[in-house]
């Protein structure tokens, strides 16, 4: 009998390289959200923050362990509403709203084109980072058995969602601008950054900077370190599910404890976080064509999404922003890292 | 009508219980002398994943996992008259806790993860 075996079929290993690309660029963002959290204590304590990457590493890992999705979705969501604090600067700092209206609009850079670009090109990133794709399919979908039912209620939070996180994001943008702008300060340190909300909220602006950031990078570092597990387990096609209990999905909970030590030692090196986020958005940035477009293709499947698929305005902005983004994102990591920063 | 390698190949492999037993790896087919091809097995495993990067990194693969003595499943094929198709996953009567499928699950839960508290 003569058998032939479907590597002389075809090939269809498009997933690894995915994989790769997007785990390694998830590591880094990963080891940024948990220098994040350590920063946020460093700031607090005055401890040095590679000192308390353990502590952090150990607390990710601990409510992973222990932890079913709700806590994590629920409590993440209801403690992250504290960076609302910025928006609340931004009102008391006053704007002129003719200034906002400028700011909307987009410039060319004055000075420092290649660093300007670099830092949009992280700001992108780090919107449309691919690991939530992982994150919400897993965690919303199947987790929470979502059905068709919920897709318009998704559309609906989808859109609030991240019109609230741009507005928090345009907000800490605005306070930045007015804070620091003004008196010539440029970002060196994340001590320095600790004070923008001094001058409008006074001291306690500074200690709802350090719950912000210790807060948000904290609840990303748990999506981010379910979202690698979840692709894994996923893309190999392993027992997983954050509901299970850890004995039942073997792989899945091994993948996240070593995720979550590798991020830990890259933060232990004492890497400055500030940096290494900007780059890890970058990258992300840079890897958007590869991990983004597989997932084009099945929004576009009536196999898998039915009637469901994307209209030709959804591809063509997606596809338009990812183009943009890589484009950008090569350009720009290699100046700015040459250029040394 | 099912094709082979957009509905088959690297789907998800559902043993009894609804375990999920990794992916196709790779598919099987009897060439036979004057009828067509007929399917005989699918395969999942890390040989076959290599194989389909390269001959030679599969058989490096295979020596690796048989040589140290891995807890890595390398290949199991499972005959094509046991295989369902179910929406867009691959049912299979199998139990996949005695399986060959499942050494590296088997592995960890006893040795590692089995024995953290609260697993």
């Amino acid at each position: 009998m003569l058998l032939c075996q479907s590597s002389e079929l075809g090939r269809s290993d498009e997933f690894l390289v995915p994989l790769t690309l997007v785990g390694l660029v998830t590591l880094l963002v990963l080891a940024s959200e948990i220098g994040g959290v350590s920063l946020a204590l460093q700031l607090a304590t005055g401890i040095a923050f590679p000192w308390w990457a353990p502590a952090v590493a150990l607390a990710v890992w601990l409510l992973l362990w222990k932890g079913t999705f709700g806590v994590i979705e629920y409590g993440v969501s209801l403690l992250g509403l504290v960076t609302i604090a910025f928006v609340v600067a931004a009102v008391r700092l006053r704007p002129e709203i003719t200034e906002l209206g400028r700011g909307l609009l987009p410039s060319l850079p004055q000075h420092e084109p290649a660093h300007y670009w670099y830092i949009a090109v992280s700001i992108l990133g780090a919107s449309i980072t691919p690991y939530l794709f992982y994150y919400f399919y897993s965690s919303g979908a199947v987790e929470d058995g979502w059905n068709e039912g919920h897709l318009r209620l998704n559309r609906v939070v989808a859109t609030l969602g991240t019109s609230f996180g741009g507005g928090l994001a345009a907000a800490v943008l605005v306070v930045a601008a007015l804070v620091l702008a003004p008196r010539g300060i440029a970002i060196e340190s994340c001590e320095q950054v600790a004070l923008i909300l001094t001058t409008s909220l006074g001291r306690a602006g500074f200690w709802l900077f350090v719950a912000s950031l210790g807060i948000a990078c904290f609840g990303a570092a748990l999506e981010v370190t379910l979202a690698v597990a979840y692709m894994v387990a996923q893309g190999l096609g392993w027992n997983w599910g954050e509901n299970v209990k850890p004995r039942h999905a073997a792989r899945f909970c091994a993948t996240y404890t070593v995720v979550v030590a590798l991020a830990m030692l890259i933060v232990i090196t004492g890497v400055d976080p500030l940096k290494l986020t900007l780059l890890a958005m970058a990258l992300t940035a840079a890897t958007l064509p590869v991990a983004v477009v597989p997932f084009l293709f099945l929004m576009n499947d009536p196999f898998y999404v039915r009637e469901h698929c994307n209209g030709w305005i959804g591809n063509g902005v997606v596809l338009a922003i990812i183009l943009l983004a890589s484009v950008l994102a090569v350009v720009s990591i290699p100046l700015e890292i040459m250029g040394g920063s | 009508m099912i094709h082979l390698v957009r509905d088959v190949l690297d789907s998800q492999l559902l043993a009894r219980r609804g375990l999920k037993m990794g992916k196709v790896d790779g598919i099987v087919l009897e060439l036979r002398e004057g009828a067509a091809p007929r399917v005989a097995a699918i395969e999942t495993g890390l040989v076959p994943l290599a194989r389909r990067l390269g001959p030679g990194l599969a058989r490096r693969v295979e020596r690796l996992i048989v040589d140290r003595g891995l807890p890595v499943n390398p290949d199991l094929r499972i005959p094509w008259a046991q295989v369902r198709r179910e929406g867009i996953e691959i049912r299979v009567g199998i139990d996949a806790e005695t399986s060959p499928a499942y050494v590296c699950e088997r592995w960890l839960r006893d040795r590692v993860i089995g024995r953290i508290p609260g697993a």
